[in-house]
């Protein structure tokens, strides 16, 4: 199944961007989305290849669009939802 | 002495799966003739872990020196991935 996260290699998306750009947040979500994951994890809600292997499984104009914290909340929503911590929409909004 | 399956300078081939899940054999690895460098130490399948079963199998993981022009038919440098051992055959001349 092709998955739009395995791209190594692969030609047609312009130049790498090489911004020296060091700051590990950009947002204060993007923190809180961070520190969830990795609450969640050691938790053992879920594991780190389950993550990984949610957010490949975003649909690749979706995945595209997001940013990288973007990508990360919609794993950690769907994850919550298939393990039934939260129900689905729940955590929409 | 080790129990490992290849020996460094083993001549391999990738397995050309394209799993419904989350893996870590690039698509641009699949089904490609490398040399193991060296054994890296064990860990969970990342493939089976990544389904949230529980079964995972622990495996060796080879250092694996594949020529750039094998990979993409073009490239005189050399790329050196961390592949499980299930994700290699011996490659019969």
């Amino acid at each position: 199944m092709a998955r739009m996260n395995d791209v190594g290699g692969m030609q047609g998306f312009g130049p790498v961007d090489t911004t020296d750009d060091t700051a590990p947040f950009h947002a204060d979500w993007e923190a809180r989305v961070f520190a969830l994951n990795g609450a969640l994890i050691a938790q053992k809600v879920y594991n780190l290849d389950e993550f990984r292997d949610a957010v490949e499984s975003m649909p690749p104009a979706e995945y595209l669009a997001a940013s990288y914290y973007e990508r990360w909340f919609f794993a950690i929503r769907t994850l919550l939802e298939r393990k039934g911590v939260v129900a689905a929409g729940e955590l929409d909004d | 002495m080790t129990d490992d399956r290849y020996a460094p300078g083993a001549r391999v081939r990738t397995v050309h799966h394209d799993p419904p899940h989350h893996t870590r054999l690039p698509r641009y690895a699949r089904g490609k003739r490398g040399t193991v460098i060296e054994p890296e130490g064990r860990a969970p399948l990342a493939d089976v872990r990544a389904q949230g079963r529980d079964d995972w199998p622990v495996e060796q993981v080879y250092a694996v020196r594949f020529a750039a022009r094998d990979l993409w038919g073009e490239g005189e440098h050399h790329v050196v991935l961390d592949l499980f051992e299930s994700y290699l055959e011996d490659d019969q001349p």
